[in-house]
């Protein structure tokens, strides 16, 4: 005897099911997942890592592409504590003693940093505004 | 954050008539899809997308494409977003603007996105791959881009009260300017297959002949435009100002018809079948008209801030809001019916059961549909409490 359904009581509005939340950005990076299947049919393959191409030049590339990241990330550990002439836009030559980097590379932190205007005891470059930067071992 | 894989209700054994959480329904009134969410009252049920830090000020869909159709959000923190249009699951971020982003768009197809920014730059991207194609300088803050339908254009417009189109194929060529704007332009859109463009300043609405980039016509508006929206079937320009939702003709700017709204609107979006008006602004609220009539019938509170943009999806059944609390949402239109993460509950019906929004993707075998599904067969919320005859 159940005729729960009684349309003349709006009061028992019941709130749509979801089956989940739709998913948010995953933190770690910039998304466009080579793996997913637009990707992989809609991307040209020349410098893709996650392309169709055979599995000897893929696990090459991946090898240097390894390898060069690593050079880097090392050249970054051997800046700290240097002296860095950093040409960017505008015809801005500055220099500055590199601290740190953030996870994405996105800006450096570096300290007394010297520019036309004085020095900057503290200061945060964009790296999208680096054209080059140099230093001596 | 993914949501935790574990099941927040206990899931019912397989097949069981009366699983735990679910109404007790006579069996006359077992009935799929839209037809039991009219037979129970449903409360709409937004799923929000989270994900940007300040206001979100525009947003554009994409056409249907063979995997389903996108979603780009621009927001105020330089990092517009790309999303699954059905979903609102985040696919990417377009990172490399300096400065707030006022306008996205896509193309047809979502291979390519295009943003506009407070750097006083356009750029264009793979909206594929995430990558930034090509940088349009501007002289000022540049508030609008649109794609003709074959992408090879852009048109832009901005601050500098200039209207600019880049041939794509050749970004580095001067683009044409088309001037006589008397103040900054807000939104300027491609119109009558790509033959005229229509352009929005604080002031006027007007109209444009791409050959002989001249002006042909111009209306001057009662208040500042906060949103047009152009919609070909039918050249139909929906415009706001004010608390006005104002309907004209395309091609010659006449006004068909406009609405008031209880509040200041800054968006509305006319559904693709011309059923349904969305709008929402100031108060927070989300208003939904019937475009003939143009009585109200519904409207919900959700956000936490004013909404600054709303669009229907390209098939009409949902439609996504964009506000000063920095977050999307998705409404449907109908609601109750299933759709995307949308699920209408009855008995028969488990979590793991999903119809597909949009047409399978190409390679994908049914059982890999189905691992998808019950991968995120979570039920977030519990299906109506047992209610006793």
């Amino acid at each position: 005897m159940c005729c729960c359904l009684c349309p003349q009581e709006p009061a028992m509005k019941v709130p749509v099911s979801v089956i989940r939340l739709p998913r948010g950005p995953d933190g770690t990076s910039r998304g466009f997942d080579p793996n997913s299947p637009r990707y992989q049919a809609l991307s040209p393959v020349s410098i893709s890592t996650a392309g169709c191409g055979n599995e000897a030049s893929l696990e090459r590339e991946q090898q240097g592409r390894v390898a060069l990241r690593e050079r880097y990330l090392r050249s970054l550990f051997a800046m700290v504590g240097r002296t860095i002439h950093f040409t960017m836009y505008e015809r801005v030559n500055v220099s500055a003693f590199f601290d740190a980097s953030d996870i994405d590379i996105l800006n450096f932190q570096v300290s007394d940093l010297q520019t036309p205007l004085g020095v900057h005891r503290e200061a945060l470059l964009r790296c999208s505004d680096i054209i080059s930067y140099t230093f001596e071992l | 954050m993914r949501p935790s894989r574990a099941s927040l209700s206990p899931s019912p054994p397989a097949r069981s008539l009366f699983p735990p959480h679910a109404p007790r329904f006579p069996a006359a009134l077992r009935l799929p899809g839209a037809a039991a969410a009219a037979a129970m009252a449903m409360r709409q049920t937004p799923l929000t997308c989270s994900g940007h830090t300040r206001p979100v000020v525009d947003l554009a869909f994409s056409d249907i494409t063979p995997y389903g159709y996108f979603l780009i959000s621009a927001c105020k923190d330089g990092k517009p977003m790309l999303r699954q249009g059905d979903t609102g699951d985040w696919i990417g971020t377009f990172l490399g603007h300096k400065g707030a982003v006022w306008g996205a768009t896509l193309n047809r197809d979502a291979t390519k996105a295009a943003t506009a920014a407070a750097d006083f730059t356009a750029k264009v991207w793979d909206a594929v791959s995430g990558d930034e194609l090509i940088t349009l300088a501007h002289k000022h803050i540049v508030k609008s881009v649109n794609f003709t339908e074959d992408s090879n254009y852009l048109l832009t417009g901005g601050q500098d009260k200039l209207l600019r189109i880049y041939d794509l194929s050749k970004p580095e060529a001067e683009p044409q300017v088309v001037s006589g704007h008397t103040s900054g332009i807000k939104k300027a859109l491609w119109s009558s297959d790509d033959k005229q463009i229509l352009s929005a300043d604080d002031k006027t609405l007007r109209l444009w002949d791409r050959n002989t980039m001249t002006e042909v016509k111009a209306i001057n508006v009662a208040m500042s435009v906060s949103s047009m929206e152009y919609v070909p079937e039918g050249e139909i320009l929906v415009v706001t100002y004010g608390r006005t939702i104002a309907f004209h003709s395309a091609e010659t700017l006449e006004q068909i018809k406009s609405f008031e709204a209880p509040a200041t609107v800054n968006s509305a979006s006319l559904h693709p079948e011309k059923e349904f008006i969305v709008a929402g602004g100031e108060d927070f609220k989300l208003y939904k008209y019937d475009y003939n009539t143009g009585e109200e019938l519904e409207s919900y509170k959700g956000h936490f801030g004013p909404i600054h943009c709303v669009r229907f999806s390209p098939d009409g059944e949902l439609y996504a809001s964009g506000s000063e609390d920095g977050t999307l949402r998705l409404w449907q239109t109908t609601v109750g019916k299933t759709y995307g993460l949308w699920k209408c509950v009855v008995p028969e019906e488990e979590g793991g059961e999903l119809a597909k929004a949009r047409v399978s993707l190409p390679g994908t075998a049914e059982e890999e549909l189905e691992d998808l599904t019950s991968e995120n067969s979570d039920s977030i919320y519990s299906s109506t409490p047992e209610v006793k005859a």
